[in-house]
Protein backbone atom coordinates (compact mmCIF):
# COMPACT_ATOMS: atom_id res chain seq x y z
CA UNK A 1 0.00 0.00 0.00
CA UNK A 2 2.45 2.04 1.32
CA UNK A 3 4.59 1.51 -1.83
CA UNK A 4 1.50 2.59 -4.40
CA UNK A 5 1.65 5.88 -2.66
CA UNK A 6 4.88 6.59 -3.27
CA UNK A 7 4.70 5.52 -6.59
CA UNK A 8 1.45 7.76 -7.40
CA UNK A 9 3.16 11.03 -5.66
CA UNK A 10 6.29 10.11 -8.20
CA UNK A 11 3.84 10.10 -11.05
CA UNK A 12 2.16 13.27 -9.63
CA UNK A 13 4.83 15.63 -9.66
CA UNK A 14 6.20 14.11 -12.77
CA UNK A 15 3.39 14.49 -14.39
CA UNK A 16 2.28 18.87 -12.90
CA UNK A 17 5.96 19.90 -13.04
CA UNK A 18 5.63 18.55 -16.90
CA UNK A 19 2.84 20.65 -17.37
CA UNK A 20 4.19 23.96 -15.48
CA UNK A 21 7.44 23.29 -18.05
CA UNK A 22 5.31 23.13 -20.68
CA UNK A 23 3.49 25.80 -19.89
CA UNK A 24 5.81 28.31 -21.34
CA UNK A 25 5.78 31.98 -22.27
CA UNK A 26 4.55 31.40 -25.69
CA UNK A 27 1.86 29.53 -25.00
CA UNK A 28 1.18 31.75 -22.65
CA UNK A 29 1.12 34.90 -24.61
CA UNK A 30 -0.91 33.09 -27.02
CA UNK A 31 -3.49 32.77 -24.60
CA UNK A 32 -3.49 36.08 -23.25
CA UNK A 33 -3.69 38.00 -27.04
CA UNK A 34 -7.34 38.78 -27.11
CA UNK A 35 -8.84 37.85 -30.59
CA UNK A 36 -9.53 40.04 -32.83
CA UNK A 37 -12.30 41.10 -35.03
CA UNK A 38 -9.90 41.05 -38.72
CA UNK A 39 -12.14 43.66 -40.66
CA UNK A 40 -11.72 43.24 -44.93
CA UNK A 41 -9.41 46.25 -45.67
CA UNK A 42 -8.33 48.03 -49.18
CA UNK A 43 -11.21 45.84 -50.78
CA UNK A 44 -10.51 48.00 -53.85
CA UNK A 45 -7.89 50.62 -53.94
CA UNK A 46 -10.05 53.53 -54.76
CA UNK A 47 -13.41 54.88 -53.58
CA UNK A 48 -14.31 54.02 -56.94
CA UNK A 49 -13.47 51.18 -59.64
CA UNK A 50 -13.31 53.18 -62.48
CA UNK A 51 -16.73 55.13 -63.62
CA UNK A 52 -19.08 53.65 -60.65
CA UNK A 53 -18.56 53.99 -57.18
CA UNK A 54 -16.51 50.89 -54.86
CA UNK A 55 -17.09 49.66 -51.69
CA UNK A 56 -14.16 51.86 -50.53
CA UNK A 57 -14.81 55.26 -48.36
CA UNK A 58 -12.51 57.66 -47.00
CA UNK A 59 -12.01 57.46 -43.46
CA UNK A 60 -12.73 60.31 -40.34
CA UNK A 61 -10.96 63.55 -41.28
CA UNK A 62 -9.43 62.74 -44.73
CA UNK A 63 -10.26 64.36 -48.13
CA UNK A 64 -9.92 63.12 -51.15
CA UNK A 65 -8.96 65.17 -54.30
CA UNK A 66 -10.29 63.77 -57.83
CA UNK A 67 -9.80 64.81 -61.04
CA UNK A 68 -11.20 62.73 -63.94
CA UNK A 69 -10.72 63.12 -67.78
CA UNK A 70 -12.83 61.25 -70.56
CA UNK A 71 -11.25 61.93 -74.21
CA UNK A 72 -12.97 61.28 -77.39
CA UNK A 73 -13.81 58.49 -79.21
CA UNK A 74 -11.39 56.24 -80.49
CA UNK A 75 -13.64 56.37 -83.47
CA UNK A 76 -13.10 59.79 -84.02
CA UNK A 77 -9.77 58.34 -86.19
CA UNK A 78 -6.65 59.99 -86.86
CA UNK A 79 -8.36 63.59 -88.00
CA UNK A 80 -9.42 63.58 -83.74
CA UNK A 81 -6.11 61.92 -82.91
CA UNK A 82 -8.61 59.40 -81.96
CA UNK A 83 -10.38 60.74 -79.36
CA UNK A 84 -7.55 62.95 -77.68
CA UNK A 85 -8.58 66.34 -79.17
CA UNK A 86 -11.38 66.58 -77.06
CA UNK A 87 -11.87 65.45 -73.26
CA UNK A 88 -14.86 65.83 -70.54
CA UNK A 89 -13.52 66.75 -67.02
CA UNK A 90 -14.74 65.88 -63.40
CA UNK A 91 -13.58 67.41 -60.47
CA UNK A 92 -14.10 66.37 -56.46
CA UNK A 93 -13.93 66.77 -53.26
CA UNK A 94 -14.82 63.78 -50.86
CA UNK A 95 -14.74 63.80 -47.02
CA UNK A 96 -15.10 61.42 -44.27
CA UNK A 97 -17.10 62.85 -41.56
CA UNK A 98 -16.80 59.63 -39.94
CA UNK A 99 -15.40 56.63 -40.50
CA UNK A 100 -18.55 55.15 -41.61
CA UNK A 101 -19.96 58.24 -43.76
CA UNK A 102 -18.31 60.25 -46.41
CA UNK A 103 -20.03 63.37 -48.30
CA UNK A 104 -18.72 64.68 -51.63
CA UNK A 105 -19.25 67.19 -54.17
CA UNK A 106 -18.49 68.01 -57.87
CA UNK A 107 -18.92 69.34 -61.22
CA UNK A 108 -18.11 67.86 -64.64
CA UNK A 109 -18.17 69.25 -67.91
CA UNK A 110 -20.79 67.01 -69.22
CA UNK A 111 -23.91 68.75 -69.28
CA UNK A 112 -22.17 71.42 -67.22
CA UNK A 113 -23.44 68.92 -64.18
CA UNK A 114 -23.23 69.74 -60.50
CA UNK A 115 -23.43 66.53 -58.37
CA UNK A 116 -23.48 65.79 -54.18
CA UNK A 117 -23.29 62.31 -52.81
CA UNK A 118 -23.56 60.85 -49.45
CA UNK A 119 -21.74 57.31 -48.66
CA UNK A 120 -22.76 55.40 -45.92
CA UNK A 121 -20.84 52.21 -44.68
CA UNK A 122 -23.67 49.83 -43.12
CA UNK A 123 -22.14 46.28 -43.06
CA UNK A 124 -17.66 45.86 -43.23
CA UNK A 125 -17.03 42.52 -43.95
CA UNK A 126 -14.72 40.84 -40.96
CA UNK A 127 -13.27 37.58 -40.00
CA UNK A 128 -12.00 36.21 -36.27
CA UNK A 129 -14.00 37.24 -33.77
CA UNK A 130 -17.05 38.35 -35.85
CA UNK A 131 -17.60 36.96 -39.16
CA UNK A 132 -19.39 39.16 -41.59
CA UNK A 133 -19.41 37.63 -45.50
CA UNK A 134 -19.51 40.75 -47.17
CA UNK A 135 -19.00 44.54 -46.84
CA UNK A 136 -22.57 46.76 -48.17
CA UNK A 137 -22.59 50.25 -48.31
CA UNK A 138 -25.58 52.41 -49.86
CA UNK A 139 -25.12 55.73 -51.69
CA UNK A 140 -27.35 58.56 -52.23
CA UNK A 141 -26.44 61.47 -54.55
CA UNK A 142 -28.08 64.72 -56.25
CA UNK A 143 -26.91 65.43 -60.15
CA UNK A 144 -28.09 68.90 -61.31
CA UNK A 145 -27.74 69.84 -64.86
CA UNK A 146 -26.71 73.14 -65.40
CA UNK A 147 -27.40 73.73 -68.94
CA UNK A 148 -29.26 76.41 -70.65
CA UNK A 149 -32.93 75.13 -71.14
CA UNK A 150 -33.32 74.26 -74.69
CA UNK A 151 -36.37 76.38 -74.91
CA UNK A 152 -36.87 79.95 -72.75
CA UNK A 153 -39.71 80.68 -73.95
CA UNK A 154 -42.20 77.95 -72.08
CA UNK A 155 -42.22 77.86 -67.95
CA UNK A 156 -39.19 75.35 -66.93
CA UNK A 157 -38.61 74.12 -63.72
CA UNK A 158 -35.57 74.01 -61.58
CA UNK A 159 -36.40 70.72 -60.42
CA UNK A 160 -36.31 69.64 -64.02
CA UNK A 161 -32.46 69.92 -63.92
CA UNK A 162 -32.23 67.12 -60.80
CA UNK A 163 -31.54 63.28 -61.07
CA UNK A 164 -31.25 61.28 -57.75
CA UNK A 165 -29.21 58.00 -57.56
CA UNK A 166 -29.73 55.37 -55.01
CA UNK A 167 -27.20 52.47 -55.07
CA UNK A 168 -26.29 48.91 -53.03
CA UNK A 169 -22.85 48.50 -52.71
CA UNK A 170 -22.49 44.80 -51.91
CA UNK A 171 -18.35 43.65 -51.86
CA UNK A 172 -16.50 41.10 -50.94
CA UNK A 173 -12.35 40.49 -50.55
CA UNK A 174 -12.12 37.41 -51.60
CA UNK A 175 -8.33 37.11 -51.60
CA UNK A 176 -5.49 39.68 -51.16
CA UNK A 177 -5.46 39.91 -54.69
CA UNK A 178 -9.28 39.60 -55.78
CA UNK A 179 -12.35 41.18 -54.71
CA UNK A 180 -15.75 41.39 -56.78
CA UNK A 181 -19.24 44.09 -56.12
CA UNK A 182 -22.33 43.84 -56.68
CA UNK A 183 -24.28 47.43 -56.90
CA UNK A 184 -27.90 47.13 -57.70
CA UNK A 185 -28.81 50.65 -58.69
CA UNK A 186 -31.85 52.94 -58.94
CA UNK A 187 -31.60 56.31 -61.00
CA UNK A 188 -34.79 59.10 -60.96
CA UNK A 189 -34.86 61.25 -63.51
CA UNK A 190 -37.08 64.59 -63.31
CA UNK A 191 -36.94 65.31 -66.87
CA UNK A 192 -35.83 63.29 -69.81
CA UNK A 193 -35.14 64.12 -73.44
CA UNK A 194 -38.61 62.74 -74.60
CA UNK A 195 -41.64 60.67 -73.62
CA UNK A 196 -39.63 57.53 -74.83
CA UNK A 197 -36.90 58.09 -72.38
CA UNK A 198 -37.10 56.29 -69.18
CA UNK A 199 -37.58 58.57 -65.88
CA UNK A 200 -36.67 55.37 -63.49
CA UNK A 201 -33.82 53.58 -64.61
CA UNK A 202 -33.27 50.09 -63.14
CA UNK A 203 -29.32 48.80 -63.35
CA UNK A 204 -27.04 46.20 -62.00
CA UNK A 205 -23.04 47.01 -61.50
CA UNK A 206 -20.63 44.27 -61.63
CA UNK A 207 -17.11 45.27 -60.46
CA UNK A 208 -14.20 43.52 -59.88
CA UNK A 209 -10.33 43.98 -59.19
CA UNK A 210 -7.64 41.65 -59.56
CA UNK A 211 -4.13 42.59 -58.09
CA UNK A 212 -1.29 42.09 -60.54
CA UNK A 213 1.26 43.36 -57.90
CA UNK A 214 1.44 45.34 -54.43
CA UNK A 215 0.49 48.65 -56.30
CA UNK A 216 -1.01 47.93 -59.73
CA UNK A 217 -4.35 45.95 -60.28
CA UNK A 218 -6.19 45.58 -63.30
CA UNK A 219 -10.24 46.34 -62.72
CA UNK A 220 -13.42 45.98 -64.54
CA UNK A 221 -16.55 47.39 -64.11
CA UNK A 222 -20.17 46.58 -66.14
CA UNK A 223 -23.05 48.13 -65.73
CA UNK A 224 -26.10 46.14 -66.84
CA UNK A 225 -29.47 48.33 -68.03
CA UNK A 226 -32.67 47.05 -67.23
CA UNK A 227 -34.92 49.43 -69.59
CA UNK A 228 -34.91 47.91 -72.86
CA UNK A 229 -33.89 51.11 -75.69
CA UNK A 230 -36.74 52.25 -77.22
CA UNK A 231 -36.67 51.24 -81.27
CA UNK A 232 -38.74 54.69 -81.69
CA UNK A 233 -35.73 56.39 -79.89
CA UNK A 234 -33.15 58.60 -82.47
CA UNK A 235 -30.17 57.55 -79.96
CA UNK A 236 -29.14 53.96 -78.83
CA UNK A 237 -28.20 53.44 -75.44
CA UNK A 238 -25.72 51.19 -74.42
CA UNK A 239 -24.45 49.31 -71.02
CA UNK A 240 -21.48 50.79 -69.54
CA UNK A 241 -18.42 48.66 -69.81
CA UNK A 242 -15.35 49.55 -68.92
CA UNK A 243 -12.09 48.10 -68.22
CA UNK A 244 -9.04 49.68 -66.14
CA UNK A 245 -5.88 49.57 -64.35
CA UNK A 246 -5.18 51.29 -60.71
CA UNK A 247 -1.81 52.24 -60.49
CA UNK A 248 -1.05 53.62 -56.45
CA UNK A 249 1.95 55.83 -55.35
CA UNK A 250 1.47 56.34 -51.49
CA UNK A 251 -0.91 59.24 -51.33
CA UNK A 252 -1.94 59.44 -55.15
CA UNK A 253 -3.93 56.68 -56.87
CA UNK A 254 -4.21 56.74 -60.71
CA UNK A 255 -6.66 54.89 -62.13
CA UNK A 256 -6.32 54.80 -66.17
CA UNK A 257 -9.49 53.05 -68.30
CA UNK A 258 -10.69 52.33 -71.46
CA UNK A 259 -14.66 53.13 -71.57
CA UNK A 260 -17.49 53.31 -73.73
CA UNK A 261 -18.70 56.05 -71.42
CA UNK A 262 -18.64 59.38 -71.60
CA UNK A 263 -20.10 60.46 -68.28
CA UNK A 264 -18.01 59.88 -64.87
CA UNK A 265 -21.40 59.87 -62.27
CA UNK A 266 -24.02 57.21 -62.50
CA UNK A 267 -27.15 59.71 -63.89
CA UNK A 268 -24.96 59.78 -67.05
CA UNK A 269 -22.71 56.58 -67.52
CA UNK A 270 -25.53 54.19 -66.28
CA UNK A 271 -28.29 55.46 -68.12
CA UNK A 272 -27.07 57.94 -71.09
CA UNK A 273 -23.68 55.84 -72.66
CA UNK A 274 -24.36 56.18 -76.35
CA UNK A 275 -20.69 54.56 -77.41
CA UNK A 276 -20.58 50.94 -78.18
CA UNK A 277 -16.99 49.12 -77.61
CA UNK A 278 -17.78 47.22 -80.87
CA UNK A 279 -18.13 50.25 -82.68
CA UNK A 280 -14.57 51.49 -81.50
CA UNK A 281 -16.66 53.66 -79.81
CA UNK A 282 -14.08 53.42 -77.02
CA UNK A 283 -13.03 56.34 -74.62
CA UNK A 284 -9.42 56.87 -72.95
CA UNK A 285 -9.79 58.12 -69.19
CA UNK A 286 -8.25 58.54 -66.24
CA UNK A 287 -8.43 59.24 -62.35
CA UNK A 288 -6.65 60.88 -60.63
CA UNK A 289 -7.24 60.70 -56.59
CA UNK A 290 -5.12 62.40 -54.27
CA UNK A 291 -6.13 62.18 -50.86
CA UNK A 292 -5.09 64.42 -47.84
CA UNK A 293 -5.40 64.13 -43.78
CA UNK A 294 -6.82 67.07 -42.28
CA UNK B 1 -5.11 9.27 3.61
CA UNK B 2 -5.03 8.83 -0.26
CA UNK B 3 -7.34 11.81 -0.91
CA UNK B 4 -5.77 14.40 1.62
CA UNK B 5 -2.67 13.55 -0.01
CA UNK B 6 -4.53 14.26 -3.47
CA UNK B 7 -5.71 17.50 -2.37
CA UNK B 8 -2.06 18.76 -1.35
CA UNK B 9 -0.77 17.59 -4.40
CA UNK B 10 -2.68 19.40 -6.35
CA UNK B 11 -2.29 22.37 -3.99
CA UNK B 12 1.30 22.13 -4.24
CA UNK B 13 1.23 21.72 -7.78
CA UNK B 14 -1.04 24.91 -8.45
CA UNK B 15 0.45 26.82 -6.02
CA UNK B 16 3.67 26.10 -8.47
CA UNK B 17 1.78 26.53 -11.91
CA UNK B 18 0.95 30.11 -10.33
CA UNK B 19 3.48 31.71 -8.13
CA UNK B 20 6.42 31.07 -10.79
CA UNK B 21 6.57 34.69 -10.50
CA UNK B 22 5.97 36.13 -14.21
CA UNK B 23 4.48 39.33 -14.59
CA UNK B 24 2.45 40.29 -18.04
CA UNK B 25 1.45 43.37 -19.60
CA UNK B 26 -1.71 43.46 -22.04
CA UNK B 27 -1.62 46.98 -23.20
CA UNK B 28 1.88 47.77 -23.84
CA UNK B 29 3.35 50.73 -26.04
CA UNK B 30 4.81 49.39 -29.04
CA UNK B 31 5.34 52.52 -31.58
CA UNK B 32 7.59 52.46 -34.85
CA UNK B 33 8.85 56.48 -36.35
CA UNK B 34 10.30 56.97 -39.56
CA UNK B 35 11.34 60.40 -40.18
CA UNK B 36 12.08 61.65 -43.50
CA UNK B 37 12.65 65.19 -45.23
CA UNK B 38 9.68 64.74 -47.35
CA UNK B 39 7.07 62.63 -44.42
CA UNK B 40 6.76 61.26 -40.81
CA UNK B 41 5.57 58.10 -40.39
CA UNK B 42 4.49 57.38 -37.01
CA UNK B 43 2.20 53.80 -36.25
CA UNK B 44 1.28 53.13 -32.61
CA UNK B 45 -0.12 50.02 -30.92
CA UNK B 46 -1.29 50.14 -27.18
CA UNK B 47 -2.93 46.18 -27.03
CA UNK B 48 0.65 44.27 -27.49
CA UNK B 49 0.90 41.66 -24.48
CA UNK B 50 4.32 40.83 -22.97
CA UNK B 51 5.16 38.27 -20.14
CA UNK B 52 8.04 38.57 -18.35
CA UNK B 53 9.66 35.36 -16.13
CA UNK B 54 11.13 36.95 -13.33
CA UNK B 55 12.47 32.75 -12.32
CA UNK B 56 14.94 33.38 -15.51
CA UNK B 57 14.76 37.25 -16.83
CA UNK B 58 12.97 35.84 -20.27
CA UNK B 59 10.95 38.22 -21.67
CA UNK B 60 8.31 37.81 -24.72
CA UNK B 61 6.38 40.36 -26.53
CA UNK B 62 3.70 40.01 -28.85
CA UNK B 63 1.89 42.57 -30.90
CA UNK B 64 -0.93 42.16 -33.70
CA UNK B 65 -0.18 44.42 -36.74
CA UNK B 66 -4.01 45.11 -37.18
CA UNK B 67 -3.39 47.20 -33.58
CA UNK B 68 -1.50 49.69 -35.24
CA UNK B 69 -2.64 52.84 -35.77
CA UNK B 70 -1.47 55.94 -37.70
CA UNK B 71 -2.70 59.60 -38.08
CA UNK B 72 -2.93 59.10 -41.77
CA UNK B 73 -5.78 56.15 -42.97
CA UNK B 74 -4.11 55.81 -45.98
CA UNK B 75 -0.70 54.82 -44.05
CA UNK B 76 -2.30 52.01 -42.00
CA UNK B 77 -3.76 50.55 -45.25
CA UNK B 78 -0.41 50.74 -47.22
CA UNK B 79 1.21 49.43 -43.95
CA UNK B 80 -0.98 46.29 -43.72
CA UNK B 81 -1.77 46.08 -47.36
CA UNK B 82 2.16 46.78 -48.87
CA UNK B 83 4.69 46.31 -45.95
CA UNK B 84 3.64 44.32 -43.51
CA UNK B 85 1.40 41.90 -45.47
CA UNK B 86 -0.52 41.44 -42.37
CA UNK B 87 -3.12 38.89 -43.53
CA UNK B 88 0.22 36.76 -44.11
CA UNK B 89 1.61 37.73 -41.63
CA UNK B 90 -0.59 38.87 -38.71
CA UNK B 91 1.76 39.11 -35.26
CA UNK B 92 5.14 40.46 -34.73
CA UNK B 93 6.94 38.71 -32.12
CA UNK B 94 10.03 38.61 -29.80
CA UNK B 95 11.72 36.60 -27.45
CA UNK B 96 14.49 37.72 -25.45
CA UNK B 97 16.41 37.57 -22.55
CA UNK B 98 17.82 40.87 -19.91
CA UNK B 99 21.31 39.63 -20.21
CA UNK B 100 22.83 39.73 -16.69
CA UNK B 101 19.77 39.31 -15.12
CA UNK B 102 19.35 39.76 -11.45
CA UNK B 103 16.27 38.94 -9.95
CA UNK B 104 17.06 42.03 -7.62
CA UNK B 105 16.53 44.23 -11.09
CA UNK B 106 12.59 43.89 -10.91
CA UNK B 107 12.77 45.51 -6.99
CA UNK B 108 15.22 48.10 -7.87
CA UNK B 109 14.95 51.39 -9.20
CA UNK B 110 14.64 51.78 -13.18
CA UNK B 111 18.17 51.00 -14.68
CA UNK B 112 19.54 50.03 -17.76
CA UNK B 113 20.01 46.61 -19.26
CA UNK B 114 20.69 45.08 -22.17
CA UNK B 115 18.39 42.52 -24.02
CA UNK B 116 19.06 40.06 -26.77
CA UNK B 117 16.53 38.26 -28.69
CA UNK B 118 14.86 37.10 -31.41
CA UNK B 119 12.70 39.63 -33.01
CA UNK B 120 10.27 37.85 -35.82
CA UNK B 121 8.65 40.68 -38.10
CA UNK B 122 7.05 39.77 -41.28
CA UNK B 123 7.97 36.36 -41.11
CA UNK B 124 11.57 36.89 -40.32
CA UNK B 125 13.53 36.28 -37.46
CA UNK B 126 16.46 37.87 -36.59
CA UNK B 127 18.58 38.37 -33.49
CA UNK B 128 19.17 41.21 -32.04
CA UNK B 129 20.54 43.00 -29.00
CA UNK B 130 18.74 46.24 -27.34
CA UNK B 131 19.34 48.34 -24.88
CA UNK B 132 16.43 48.73 -22.02
CA UNK B 133 15.66 49.60 -19.03
CA UNK B 134 13.45 48.19 -16.08
CA UNK B 135 12.41 48.03 -12.89
CA UNK B 136 10.34 50.17 -10.67
CA UNK B 137 8.53 53.70 -11.27
CA UNK B 138 5.83 55.42 -9.16
CA UNK B 139 5.52 51.55 -7.39
CA UNK B 140 5.13 49.70 -10.67
CA UNK B 141 7.40 47.36 -12.82
CA UNK B 142 8.04 49.17 -15.77
CA UNK B 143 10.29 47.92 -18.75
CA UNK B 144 10.80 50.18 -21.94
CA UNK B 145 13.11 50.07 -24.84
CA UNK B 146 14.14 52.57 -27.64
CA UNK B 147 15.99 50.74 -30.45
CA UNK B 148 16.66 51.12 -34.84
CA UNK B 149 15.59 48.13 -36.88
CA UNK B 150 15.80 48.49 -41.07
CA UNK B 151 13.26 47.21 -42.45
CA UNK B 152 15.03 45.89 -45.43
CA UNK B 153 15.99 43.15 -42.71
CA UNK B 154 12.90 41.60 -42.36
CA UNK B 155 12.57 41.52 -46.44
CA UNK B 156 10.29 44.34 -46.23
CA UNK B 157 11.11 46.03 -49.34
CA UNK B 158 10.60 49.91 -49.92
CA UNK B 159 10.05 50.31 -53.56
CA UNK B 160 11.98 53.45 -55.19
CA UNK B 161 8.77 55.45 -55.69
CA UNK B 162 8.54 56.05 -51.87
CA UNK B 163 11.83 55.62 -50.77
CA UNK B 164 12.68 59.42 -50.22
CA UNK B 165 9.45 59.31 -47.96
CA UNK B 166 9.83 55.95 -45.71
CA UNK B 167 13.08 56.53 -43.83
CA UNK B 168 15.90 53.68 -43.81
CA UNK B 169 15.72 52.94 -40.29
CA UNK B 170 12.58 52.65 -38.13
CA UNK B 171 12.78 53.82 -34.55
CA UNK B 172 10.97 50.85 -32.30
CA UNK B 173 9.71 52.33 -29.05
CA UNK B 174 8.80 50.23 -26.22
CA UNK B 175 7.02 50.71 -22.87
CA UNK B 176 4.93 48.10 -20.84
CA UNK B 177 3.90 48.22 -17.13
CA UNK B 178 3.84 44.89 -15.61
CA UNK B 179 1.11 43.69 -13.00
CA UNK B 180 1.72 39.70 -11.90
CA UNK B 181 0.63 37.23 -13.74
CA UNK B 182 -2.61 35.64 -12.79
CA UNK B 183 -4.42 38.77 -10.79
Amino acid sequence: MKRTHYIFIALFLLLFSGNVQSQDLDALLNAETKPTVDYATATFKASRIINGHSIEQMKKKQLDFRISHRFGPLNDGAYGLFGLDQSKIHFSLEYGVTDWLMLGVGRGSLNKTYDSFAKFRLLRQSSGAKWMPVSLSYLTSVELNSLKFQDPTRTNYFSSRLAFVHQLLIARKFNDKFSFQLSPTFIHRNLVKTELDMKDVYAMGFGARYKLSKRLSLNAEYYYNYNPNSKFLDTKYYNSASVGIDIETGGHVFQIMLTNSLGMREGSFIPQTTDNWFDKGIHLGFNISRVFAL
Amino acid sequence: MLKKLLILLLLVASAGAFGQGKFIAKNAYISFYSSTPMEDILGESNEAVTILDSSNGEIVFQSLMSTFHFKRALMEEHFNENYMESTKFPKAKFKGTIEGFKKEMLTAPVANIKITGVLNVHGVDKTVTVPGTIGIEGGKLVAASKFKVAPEDFGIVIPSLVRDKVGKEMEITVKAIYLPYGQ
